[in-house]
Order: structure tokens, then sequence, then C-alpha cells
């Protein structure tokens, strides 16, 4: 609703919306499931409340608040994997034992999310939403090969990979009647290293001009036995670099197999020029982060 | 001799700012307040035809300003006066008034601007410093020029005429924003008499009242002006806010409500002054031995849509263009061009940086292209005692630049870091290196300017809210958190050889306090401290002649640490007994105090001949800086500066300026990026405007070196812009001395060392 040609003029404000606060899953899964009471979900807000501030998206006439619901609040581990709740904090993810250890990678990435408020407000749900490509959370997710389950009060709940659920830019495969309800991501087996990595304009605070993660493992004998990397900010979605996983998987980690994974990634990424940086620097870094993580894991202990 | 000056003592207003007392202007409780809204044209340049009001929206329930309601005249008062309130006929910058609004809620406000539509007949626009240059060399006459000022010493062609080689160079700096914390913030309440009362964020409470004179269509006496707390200015505050003013009291003038206008984070980046972005072709005629036969200089800068401040701007510019170097023949041209865009106005430096950029990267490649060290480069040609400026100034035995520059070298270990540079073949990938910056500021208004200016302080001698003597300071200088309010009272103390508890600098008032002038250009410390110090010596006279009448039955009688004394007698009475004795008997007292230019100081504005600044601080700076292959990404790990900024009145206050400003010139240097898309910044919100965090600072080394100002007491210089004016040449020459690569554009980023590590390798 801005006034046409002034960007700076927005007419209506936060108090305008009708905020319904409901206390566990199937309560908010009701709500959600009827059109009459439908609302935006809500998480932290530290997304949607700068996406209405700057008239980048209309308020909502109501919206959801799934902050404290108890369900989304989960962070443990079952089995062989993580369980995070979708309204998990940033800060939870950064300093959660379970995380740091089980997840290195995923906690590096979320201590780098904004300053200390977002991180306390912000949300892996509402990151993983939003499906911003410059959201910091996704690679992470991608490289430990996440499942995202979803749930409905109509069909109940549904199961996805990361990668099949992230759709396009801005765009999830989530019903209008579903919520994201937790994470389940593979715990890292012994011997398994990760790595994250994220170039912004300056050392905090700082939004994505690219960043990426691995998780990658190596024999005695120098064969990479295991590699999934993943980079954000340079494709509509974050986006897992297969053609680097399959050509180094197998492969003794030397330098001409470091030089020519840095080229496949390199040439297999097609980022665009905005704000925060251009095309073809992100081209050119995205190869160079792969080159910087191929090198982490062959000076790792077990290499 | 000096008790308070030279003390760190902490800050006066620190406590209620930290507390977050501190009542800012949108803080200011104002009873039945009305929200002001500015009605802005969405294209840059054109023909404005008609206001289209929507019918749908009941115009009846707000209030509307459109140029017919202006009492005055539709003219912004500042030089040039080419800028109207609110544009009538010509439109000249997206963003540019076409009408406002007040209403009782801010949202009715918006909502009503919303519905007020601009009809303009588009014409074409130049928005770019790049389109201005292109067109400079091409066809100059095609531009529209602003402002326009030379400078010329010795004869230049004798100068090229002597020289074995001439260095020609380009260096190009962009928009930078301010950002200060407080966004921009005024209210306005009309009074009884018919006039109106102006509170709010600024810098320069002289300025607004006499720059809305013929707008408002009332005598000054009806335009009271108030400063409420600023959280933070750097120039942004200092014409800017007469705009703001003039809105609120069009408003309040017609509604007859109070009203205010209080900028958002977005408005205020996209509808505020940047720093004026810069142009400099540098032509150096130089001998085989390194000496300086002549500099050439075209020095321009893009104005924006009108000339508000910027010819000031372009002076104290073309005035470092040369600065620190001796050279018998000197020529300056120096222009503002004006562009479709927000007028660019004042920013700490205020035309400096820009000059200092584009001299210190050209004096290490004229070193360079001599093959000297940049050290011998300028140990060679740097100004001496008894040498002359560009403009034939005099330096004189209170300044002398070659000490700092040898004492920074000193501290850096500049040659022996130098050694270990890269230059260009990175080490275990990375590409180090070490580059340095000379530099002076001129403190005070240019030339004779002060002496025109004749800056008044005086000092009350009244009771306080308590009943208790107090000697409050009245000035127009302002806090915008540099430390106006600590400094004063700790001169003013001294002045008066008493405690500081005694002592008070209020907020200032046009009601209250007479014109010490506005607080800018590294003026306030020199010249309105030593105007207070001097007001404190003629209330300290007063007290010592009614004490000895009074009290000491007619002996001399002195005041010194908080006591006043007769030597003859030996008697001793405490200064507050001597108060509260004086405002019984004599009532309340005030004394004067106007700052004198010594008669020495000559100046010609016509051809910027003579002294062209009553004082100049200096500073050297030295960048060490690491590049790292793997992602291009340039940190600056340490910075050695040393300073002479004449007297220091507080060493802690100081060295904040210094930190904060080499932290803003970093910014300047490496991260701050604005680009014009369709007429509007792009990076309009904090997300996309990065400046530094406490995380990228570099590690300072910092240091002082005191040449106080020898024409007052206590002699400070100027401390408040010399921060700012070295940090990116000296970083762009670490960047020359690592990586064998110059940069001639700031800021320089990952992106532009990626490309140009790309074109090297591609010519080689
Ligand atoms: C100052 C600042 C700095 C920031 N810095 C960074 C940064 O460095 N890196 C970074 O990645 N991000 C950054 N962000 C963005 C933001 O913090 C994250 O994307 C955040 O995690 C969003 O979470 P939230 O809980 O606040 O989401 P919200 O804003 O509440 O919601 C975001 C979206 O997710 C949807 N949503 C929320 N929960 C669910 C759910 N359970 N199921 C389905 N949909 C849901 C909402 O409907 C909405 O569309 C920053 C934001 C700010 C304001």
């Amino acid at each position: 609703m801005a006034a046409r040609g002034d960007p700076g003029i927005i007419v209506r404000t936060f108090e305008d919306i009708d905020c319904a606060f409901p206390s566990n899953l199937s309560e908010a899964l009701a709500l959600l499931g009827d059109e009459a009471t439908r609302g935006k979900l809500l998480a932290g807000g530290t997304d949607l409340m700068v996406q209405w501030e700057s008239g980048s998206v209309d308020m909502p006439v109501r919206a959801i608040s799934v902050k404290s619901l108890p369900e989304l609040l989960v962070l443990k581990i079952e089995g062989a994997h993580v369980s995070i709740g979708a309204a998990v904090t940033h800060w939870d993810l950064r300093a959660a034992p379970v995380v740091r250890d089980a997840l290195p990678s995923l906690a590096a990435a979320a201590a780098t999310v904004g300053g200390r408020q977002i991180q306390m407000m912000g949300t892996i749900g509402g990151s993983i939403a939003n499906a911003s490509p410059a959201g910091d959370l996704a690679p992470a997710l991608l490289a430990d090969d996440a499942s995202v389950v979803v749930a409905s009060a109509a069909r109940g709940e549904r199961v996805m990979t990361m990668e099949s659920f992230l759709l396009g830019y801005r765009k999830i495969d989530l019903q209008p009647d579903e919520l994201i309800v937790r994470f389940e991501v593979p715990v890292r087996k012994e011997g398994e290293k990760e790595g994250f990595r994220k170039l912004g304009p300056r050392a905090a605070q700082a939004i994505s001009k690219i960043m990426g993660n691995y998780r990658g493992a190596i024999a005695g004998d120098g064969t990479v036995t295991l590699f999934r990397v993943a980079l954000g900010s340079v494709a509509e979605t974050a986006v897992r670099l297969h053609k680097v996983e399959d050509a180094v998987t197998g492969q003794a980690l030397n330098d001409g197999l470091i030089a020519e994974a840095e080229r496949i990634a390199s040439d297999s990424i097609k980022p665009i020029s905005d704000i925060r940086s251009t095309a073809d620097y992100r081209k050119w870094v995205g190869g160079r982060l792969i080159r910087g993580f191929l090198e982490d894991l062959k000076a790792s202990p077990s290499g | 001799m000096f008790r308070h000056v030279g003390k760190g003592v902490t800050r006066l207003d620190g406590d209620e700012k930290v507390r977050g007392i501190t009542q800012y202007a949108d803080d200011l409780p104002i009873p039945d307040c009305w929200y002001g809204v500015v009605v802005r044209s969405p294209v840059m340049k054109g023909r404005l035809t008609s206001l289209e009001f929507d019918p749908a929206f009941d115009f009846d329930r707000v209030c509307v300003v459109t140029p017919g309601d202006i009492p005055g005249e539709n003219v912004v008062d500042m030089m040039g006066r080419d800028m109207p309130f609110i544009a009538h006929d010509r439109i000249q910058y997206r963003g540019e008034p076409v009408a406002l609004v007040a209403a009782p809620t801010r949202r009715l406000a918006r909502e009503a601007a919303a519905c007020i539509r601009p009809v303009i007949e588009e014409e074409p626009a130049i928005q770019t410093i790049r389109e201005v240059v292109d067109t400079y060399k091409k066809s100059p006459d095609r531009l529209e020029k602003l402002s326009g000022q030379t400078i010329r010493k010795g004869s230049i062609e004798a100068g090229f005429a002597d020289a074995d080689i001439v260095v020609e160079r380009e260096y190009w700096s962009g928009h930078q924003e301010q950002l200060y914390i407080e966004p921009q913030g005024m209210v306005a309440i009309p009074e009884k008499d018919g006039g109106v009362f102006l509170q709010g964020s600024l810098q320069c409470p002289y300025y607004v009242g006499p720059e809305l004179v013929i707008t408002l269509g009332l005598p000054l006496e009806k335009i009271r002006v108030k400063q409420s707390a600023v959280g933070g200015a750097f120039g942004g505050k200092e014409e800017f806010p007469t705009l703001v003013a003039g809105y609120c009291a069009l408003l309040a003038m017609k509604s007859g409500k109070p009203v205010k206008i209080i900028y958002d984070r977005h408005q205020d980046i996209l509808y505020t002054t940047k720093r004026h972005p810069s142009w400099s072709r540098q032509r150096t005629g130089l001998k085989k031995d390194g000496t300086i036969t002549a500099m050439a200089v075209d020095f321009i800068l893009d104005g924006g849509a009108y000339t508000t401040l910027s010819p000031v701007v372009l002076y104290r510019g073309i005035l470092h263009t040369t600065l620190g170097y001796r050279c018998p023949h000197v020529s300056v041209d120096g222009h503002v061009f004006r562009t479709n865009t927000f007028p660019n106005g004042a920013f700490r430096g205020f035309g400096a940086p820009q000059a200092i950029w584009a001299l210190e990267s050209h004096m290490d490649e004229c070193a360079e292209a001599l093959g000297m060290s940049p050290v011998a480069f300028r140990r060679k040609n740097c100004l001496h005692i008894g040498d002359t400026t560009g403009t034939g100034q005099v330096i004189e035995q209170n300044m002398d630049p070659p000490v700092i520059l040898e004492r920074t070298l000193e501290k850096a270990d500049f040659e022996n870091k130098r050694r270990q540079s890269t230059r260009g073949v990175p080490v275990n990938g990375v590409y180090r290196g070490i580059g340095l910056c000379f530099f002076g500021h001129g403190s005070g208004f240019t030339g004779d300017g002060e002496r025109r200016l004749r800056s008044k302080a005086a000092l009350d001698l009244e009771y306080d809210d308590h009943g208790k003597p107090v000697v409050n300071i009245r000035i127009s200088s302002t806090e915008m958190g540099q430390g106006t309010l600590t400094i004063m009272p700790q001169i003013a103390a001294d002045g008066l050889r008493t405690s500081m508890d005694h002592v008070r600098c209020p907020l200032p008032d046009t009601k209250f306090v007479p014109d010490s002038g506005p607080t800018v250009a590294s003026r306030t410390a020199m010249v309105v401290g030593s105007t207070v110090y001097g007001a404190a010596e003629l209330l300290r006279h007063d007290l010592e002649v009614f004490a000895s009448e009074t009290l000491f039955g007619g002996a001399r009688v002195e005041l010194d640490d908080d006591r006043f004394t007769s030597a003859v007698t030996g008697d001793s009475r405490p200064f507050i007994e001597v108060a509260e004795a004086f405002l019984k008997i004599r009532g309340p007292h005030r004394v004067y105090n106007q700052f004198k230019l010594p008669d020495t100081i000559k100046w010609n504005q016509e051809t910027f001949e003579g002294d062209s600044y009553p004082s100049y601080s200096w500073g050297c700076n030295i960048a060490e800086v690491e590049i790292d292959t793997l992602t291009c990404e340039l940190k600056v790990r340490r910075v050695t500066g040393i300073f002479d900024i004449g007297r220091l009145i507080n060493p802690v206050l100081a060295k904040g300026q210094i930190e904060g400003g080499l932290t803003q010139a970093l910014g300047y240097a490496v991260m701050e990026k604005m680009n014009i898309v369709d007429g509007l910044y792009d990076a309009s919100r904090m997300q996309t405007y990065v400046i530094p965090t406490a995380l990228d600072t570099p590690e300072y080394d910092l240091g002082f070196l005191e040449y106080p100002y020898t024409h007052a007491s206590p002699g400070a210089k100027g401390v408040g812009e010399i921060p700012m004016d070295g940090l990116a040449p000296a970083i762009a020459n670490a960047v020359k001395d690592a990586m064998g690569i110059r940069f001639n554009s700031i800021p320089i980023t990952p992106e532009m060392i990626f490309e140009a590590i790309r074109a090297k390798e591609s010519a080689a």
C-alpha cells in the first residue's frame, strides 16, 4: 500500500493484524485448516516484520503465532538423527551441546545469523519457510541431508527431503493448511567432518553474499568416502552441488582433484548480481569455497 | 595552570544516556501534537503541472500545505537560493517535496499523503558523477554548474617546464551516508504572538532561524530554536534540519497545532544529504631527485540537485587538494555540478576526505614513478616550518608536520614492515602490505570566516533549580556525541579556577544563548572553547572585585582552586560563599566574550590567496592490510596514527573521536557503497547500507602530539573531522603495496579486487 512513487510511505501498522496464539499443534492446525480462521504463520517475526514494514509483502489481516507451540520446540537426538522443532531459535542452535557436537556446521551457521537479538527471536522454521537464497541455515541442512516434517489437520504428517522441499525463489512445498513441525538431521558419524563458510560485506550482522556447508570423510589412504556440499546465494534456492560430490567421491583427494572440483563448482552455478555482490564474483568464489572445504577436509586428522 | 583541561573527565551526559533517560525529539511530550508527512516527486526531473487530490479522501480532516500556503517566499535561504521549499514548477530530484500534510495521527497523515499525486512531465535526468565527468571531458558547457573556484600560485606552465616527469591520475569517491543513530526529527509549536518555537535534532540552532525568515515571513525574534538531545549527526544535521524545521513550521502555522516530523530510517537514508561524490585529476610535475615542481588539480563534486552548502564544501575540498606539500606552482580548478539526486551536503570532513583521498593516493603514485619510497618522497616534499601552502600561507611555529610523519613511521615500524610486504606475490595464500597517508585539516571556518562570524559566548552566574549558585555556559554549540557538554565545563572551570561542580552547559535555546556560530568545521574546541575561556576569565575578574569590595574589606583577592584568597590578609572563602553573596546583593550576572581572529591572518576570498585557515591539525595514518587469495576479502589488521590536534582538552574523548572517525573512514574505504537506481539510493536501509561493526575494526595504535593553537587559550585546534581524512588513501596505498595493484576508486570491495586480479592475469 505504498504511495505511488514514494517508497517511504507505508500506511498500515502492525496493530492492524489480528493475531491468534494457539497453545498446541492441533489447535494451530485447526485454525490453519479452516479458511475462516487461517492466518499468516508468525514465528520470531524477524523476516515478516521487515517485509511488512518495507511494504515488500502486504500485511495480512490475521496471523497465527507458532513461536510457543511445544511440538515445535523439541531439540533432541532420536536414534540416528537430531530432531529440531521448527520454532527452535538460532540461539538454541548455536548454544545447545547436542547441535554443537552432532551438527557443528549448522551451529556455526546459526551463530552468524544477525546479532543476538535476532538469534533469540529468529527460528529455523522461519528461516527455511522464508526460503530466501541468502538464508544461512539451508546449506547446512542440505549438506547434512536433512528431512523436513510438515503437518496439516486434514492429512497429518508429510516427510520430504530438504532438497525437494525447496522449490524456488521464496517457494517451498507447503500447502496453505500446513506448517513445518520439525527437521530431522542425520547425526555426524565418527570420522565425518563438517565446515561452514560465510562471506558477507562485514564481519558480523551481515546478510550473506554467498555461504556454504559441507560434510565429508576420507579414508586412511586419502580416498574421499563422503562429500556432500551445498551453497547459498548462488541460485534461486540454496543448492546441493551433486556434480562436485560425484566428481570427488571415491577419488584420491589431491591438488589436481581439488582444482577440478573448484572448476566444476564454479561452472555449475549461475548466480546473479544484486546489491550485495556481482554474478562474476559469486561464480568464482563459489568454486573457491569448495576448494577451501576440500583443503580443510584434506587437512583433517583422519586424512 | 590547567586543572581540568587535559584530564579524561567522564562525560557529563553519559549517565543519563546510558540509562536511557535522555529525551530525543521523538520522546518530547507535546500535548495535541499532529504528525507531518512530506509528499514527494516520484520522478527525477520534469515540469510539475498539477497536483491531483483523490476525491475519495476527506481532506478536511488534515492540513495540507502547497506553495500557495507559504507566507513568505518559497525558497530555502541557503547559498544559491535556488531551492524551493516545495516544488511549484520544476522538479530537480526524485523525492523533492510537492506538498506537506499533517494530521492528528501518523496513519491519517500517511493516508492523506498517499492520496495526493503530482502530475509531472518527465525530462531526461543526470544521476551520477561518472556521467558528469564524461560530459565534463567532452562538452563541459552542457553541465549545470552550481559553484566553482580556483587556486593559483606561481606559474603552472613554468612548473611543468621545470619537471623531468609528469604523473597524471584520476581518483573517484562515492556517496557516503552519515547513519547517525537517531534519525531526523523536529517539532514546531505555534506561539501566541504568531511566532513559532522549533525543537529538534540539530547541530546549528542559529542556522535554522535566519534561514527560515523569508519563507515563514516572520521576524527572526519570532523564530525560537531549541536543540533537543541529538543522537549523532556527523554533519547530517548541519544544514538539513532547516528543511524539516520549515516543513513543521509551515504545517504548524497553517493548522495552528504543534506538528512533528520524525523520519524513519528508510526515509532518512533516501531523503537526506550525503557526502558529495568526487572526481579528482591530479597532475604533478617532478624532478628526478623527487622535488615537486608543479601541482595541477581538477576537483569535481556532484552537488545533487541544488546548491545548498556545496560551495563551502568545494572551498574546503580544493584547499586540501595540495595541502601538506611544498610546491612553487599550483593550479587548482574546482567545480560543483548538478545531478538530479538529493542535494549532497555536510559530512564530517566537508570535502577534505575526498581531496585527501586523491592527493595521498597520488603522492604514492608519484613516488613510485620516481622509483622512490613513499617515505623518502614525503620527507623530501612535506611542509616544514617557514614553507608556504598552495595559497601562500606560511607554516608557523605552532605546527610541525614533519615531526608527525616521523613519529608515526617510528611507532608503526613502517620501514621494517614494508620490507615484508608481498608486492604482488602472495605468500601462503595471503597478500600483505602497509600504506601511509600524511595530511592536515584546517581548523575553523575557511579564510577569515571566523572574523566575519564573530562568535559569542556568555556565562550566567545564577541560581539553579535547587536555589544553588551555578555558572551556566551560554553557547549555541551543540552536543551530538562528540563531548561539547563535557569539555566546555572543563574549560570554563579552568578559566574561573573553580571546581567543575559549579559549572553547567545546558542545551542551547536561541532565547537564552548568543550566537557562537555553528557546530561544524572542527571549530568548537578552538573557537568557542577559547571564547568560553575568555568569558570565564572575565567572570572571575568580576567576582574577585566584588569579593574584595564586599567581603575582604578592599584587600586584593584572587580566585584559585575554588577559593577566594587575599595574599595580604591571609583570609580565604570558598567560591560558593562568594557566589551566594554576589547573587543576594547584586542578582544574576552575565558576562559576554567574543572570538577574535588575530589581525595577522589575511585572506582574499576572491583569489583564494593568504591564510586559508587560522590553524591546522595534522595527522599521519599507517594501515596494514591482508588480502585472502581464496576469497579476495580485504582485512585491515592494524592502523597506527598520530595526530596533532593542539592542546588536548579531554584525552579520553579525543581518542574516542579518533577511533570513531577512523572506523567511519574504514567504512568509506572498504564498505559503504550506494548506487543510484531510478533516482534513489539502492542501499536505503541498514540491511543494505553496510557500515563497520566492532568486529570489523582493526587494532588501533594511536598517539597525540600537542602543538597548541597559539592565538588563544586553552589552545585546542580541532579533532572532529581529521580522523575521517587519511585512512582511505592509507588503505589504498597498503593494498598497492600488497598486490601491486592501484585502486583509484573507493570503496575497495572484494568484487573489485577480484576483477582487478582477473584483468591483470588476462593482460599478462
Ligand atoms: C537485523 C536482521 C538480521 C538478520 N540477519 C540474518 C542473517 O545474518 N542470516 C540469515 O539467514 N537471516 C538473517 N535474518 C533473517 C531472519 O532472522 C531469519 O530468516 C529468521 O530465521 C526467520 O525466522 P523467524 O522465526 O523470525 O520467521 P518469521 O519472520 O516469523 O517468518 C518467516 C516466514 O516463515 C513462515 N513460517 C514461520 N514459521 C513457520 C512454520 N513453522 N511453518 C511454516 N512457515 C513458517 C512465516 O509465515 C514467514 O513466511 C536477519 C533478520 C534481521 C531482521
